[in-house]
């Protein structure tokens, strides 16, 4: 962590009751005390069913969020503005699972296995493309340039699928039977893409596994957890990593390199139900249904906030892009409100200020180490015209005030006595 | 001064001070209890307000509306024994519309969805390990959630000298004590769901949960109020149990695969920080 000034990150959190609420999260920990949180729903407005199934950026510039109820409709909340449009999906039948945009529109997902792509702007006109993924739905992933999608869910395994094609690109295929010559069940919980063509999938039955679609069909990783119901996965912060949850209230790093559950990170009493990152900071943002929001230090493992949001939470997204500001600040200070939000615009200058300082301070910090440098050779011209033994005190004297590593320390004795026994000769 | 004259002497002065002294609250672990950030009763008002939604649109909250009558299965472990089998036809008689089975070997999933077909509300499975009660599964139905508690300290009438035939048929008032925080009050509202919403007062029976410390002590009285109408006499039906929660589930049953919303197990020392923490 190169800056200790405090850093606002702005999370969202929906929950199974249908509240959709707005927590100001500071890295500096003594902030946190305040609470900081906004409720962006009237609470005494929800009905039945309300519950927010998933939740999803609708654009890179994370200023829009899609949502997706019980009762079948798809909202979009701006972070901005407010709750901007609202459609009511009637294909299909069951849940939503998932929601997301696509190059072609707004793509959402229903339980019975049908998803449908229709374009933003006029919902009820245009034929929306529909596509039968034959076979229950647990989730839908939108790949990150919204051209390809993934779906699975009950023994409906991994399949990939171009938004313009019919059929899909890929068909992941189950592995070989287990040594009773029994077949291995499927369930796909949870998926993400890692790359184009690398996708994470976890599942109820204990299993975490990775796919290449263009080396083969089997999974080119497979981890087991026994014992332990994975129920979400996120792309983690290196190469070829994922954080998996489970339904006990683990939550795990899985390395796919080293093909093992990583690192554990401790605290919840109930299911995991969504993770999300934050980059930068390296933090990793989890919810859960004993009805806590939790951040951890990614290296550290430690559990560094802690909040209860009385309603059992569903989904939990990261703005990282940018910072938008509480609307109402506090109730007693609503005469201050206009001005905390310019306040808080200002930050964002202000952050980007910082941004583009830190990577001042990192060129500078580069001389900083180099004087050291600089006097060595400084040093040693001076040693060049004097006698031997002088200079073999120099090198004492500069092995001293220069702890350098031990290449660099054989380096400069190797040129010694280089110089030694030119001195000799 | 030793302490045992001290007492003596401290005893004697209450006397002469007689009842005017107020008497002092005891400091026990119960009164001492850490705050629990999600209890109801010191929240703040939107947070309260939160929460009296969440409870309006959960599973139970039908009950509460009095929108069905609730209708009880209780069934064992294969092959219970005496006692086990005593127990069930007990609960039997204090829970109204309530039948005992014989599990025949059937597995929960099967049990919980051929009550579904029949309109059972809930399920009580007992689990017995040395011919002794040792679990309680509780699985409301259609949707869950599913409490899984450990059993102890079970005396059934026989052992208390009791007769079973003392039980009547009305409708108990049920009494549900301490349950203050968010996962205490889903608790509460499971064992409440279990009995019929309009007690029979004729019966003069009451049925008590009383939480302490996390442990759940079930009561069953027939009072009797005294001739001036202030005090109640009470008199023990039995039988008496222990519970303890171990886990509650969202859902109905499904250990392996299941979404749980709070479990203790392998997390002991993370949850159980102190002695004066209770989660109920």
């Amino acid at each position: 962590m190169l800056l200790l000034e405090d850093k606002e990150i702005d999370l969202f959190v929906a929950s199974r009751i249908g509240s959709f609420k707005h927590i100001k999260y500071h890295t500096d920990v003594g902030k946190n005390k305040k609470k900081c949180i906004e409720n962006l729903v009237d609470i005494k407005s929800l009905q039945k069913d309300d519950s927010i199934l998933c939740m999803e950026w609708g654009n890179k510039e994370q200023s829009e969020i899609l949502l997706a109820r019980k009762n079948r409709k798809i909202e979009i909340y701006d972070t901005e503005i407010g709750f901007r449009k609202s459609y009511s999906v009637n294909f299909g039948e069951g849940n939503i699972i998932g929601v997301a945009r696509c190059s072609k529109g707004i793509l959402a997902g229903v339980a019975s296995g049908v998803i449908q792509i229709w374009d933003d702007k006029d919902f009820d006109i245009e034929n929306p493309i529909v596509i039968q993924t034959g076979g229950k739905l647990d989730r839908v992933k939108v790949w990150k340039h919204g051209d390809m999608f993934a779906t699975g869910g009950e023994e409906n395994d991994l399949k990939v699928w171009k938004i313009d094609e019919e059929k899909p690109i890929f068909i992941a295929k189950n592995l070989p039977h287990d040594w009773l010559q029994l077949r291995r069940p499927i369930w796909v919980t949870d998926l993400t893409f890692l790359e184009e063509n690398l996708l994470a999938v976890c599942s109820r039955h204990g299993y975490v596994r990775l796919y290449d679609t263009r080396i083969q069909r089997r999974p080119i990783t497979h981890i087991e957890t026994p014992g332990m119901a994975a129920t979400c996965i996120a792309n983690g912060f290196d190469e070829r990593q994922v954080f998996v949850g489970f339904g006990r209230g683990h939550l795990h790093q899985v390395d796919f390199t080293k093909s093992r559950l990583d690192k554990g990170y401790k605290g919840a009493a109930g299911a995991i139900t969504s993770i999300a990152l934050c980059e930068q900071e390296r933090l990793i943002v989890s919810s859960s249904l004993d009805r806590h929001l939790r951040v951890h230090e990614r290296d550290s493992k430690n559990c560094v906030y802690k909040q209860y949001l009385t309603s059992k939470l569903a989904q939990v997204l990261v703005q990282s892009q940018r910072n938008t500001a509480l609307k109402v600040v506090i109730k007693d200070e609503s005469d201050v409100e206009p001005l905390e939000t310019v306040k808080l615009d200002q930050t964002d200058e202000l952050d980007d200020i910082f941004e583009t300082m830190e990577t001042i301070s990192e060129t500078r910090k580069k001389p900083s180490s180099e004087p050291h440098e600089t006097e060595a050779k400084k040093l040693r011209p001076s040693l060049e015209g004097s006698t031997v033994e002088t200079s073999e005190d120099a090198i004492l004297k500069l092995l001293k005030s220069t702890e350098k590593t031990r290449k660099k320390r054989e380096k400069i004795k190797r040129e010694k006595k280089q110089k030694s026994l030119f001195y000799n000769a | 001064m030793a302490r045992g004259k001290d007492k003596k002497k401290r005893k004697l002065e209450k006397k002469q001070e007689g009842d005017e002294v107020p008497k002092k609250v005891p400091h026990t672990l119960e009164s001492l209890r850490e705050k629990d950030e999600t209890t109801i009763a010191n929240a703040e008002a939107d947070e309260q307000e939160e929460a009296q939604k969440d409870m309006e649109l959960d599973e139970l909250s039908s009950y509460f509306e009095n929108a069905y009558e609730p209708k009880v299965l209780i069934t064992y472990s294969d092959n219970p024994h005496t006692k086990t089998r005593i127990f069930g036809k007990e609960l039997m008689r204090i829970i109204p519309n309530s039948t005992a089975r014989y599990r025949q070997r059937s597995s929960v999933k099967r049990i919980v969805q051929s009550s579904i077909r029949e309109q059972v509300t809930d399920v009580i499975i007992i689990n017995e390990n040395q011919k002794q009660p040792n679990g309680f599964l509780l699985i409301h139905l259609p949707n869950g959630p599913t409490a899984h508690f450990r059993l102890s300290s079970c005396k059934i009438t026989p052992e208390l000298r009791k007769d079973y035939k003392e039980i009547t048929n009305h409708r108990p008032e049920v009494v549900l004590n301490n349950f203050s925080t968010r996962l205490g009050l889903t608790v509460g509202r499971m064992l409440g769901a279990l009995f019929h919403y309009e007690p029979q007062f004729r019966g003069r029976r009451a049925v008590t949960f009383h939480n302490q410390r996390d442990y759940i002590f079930f009561r069953h009285h027939r009072y009797e109020f005294t001739s001036d109408g202030k005090r109640a006499k009470l008199r023990e039906l039995g039988p008496r149990f222990t519970l303890k929660l171990i886990s509650l589930q969202q859902g109905t049953f499904d250990s392996k695969r299941g979404d749980y919303e709070w479990i203790i197990a392998g997390r002991r020392h993370q949850l159980e920080t102190s002695r004066r923490r209770f989660f109920l």
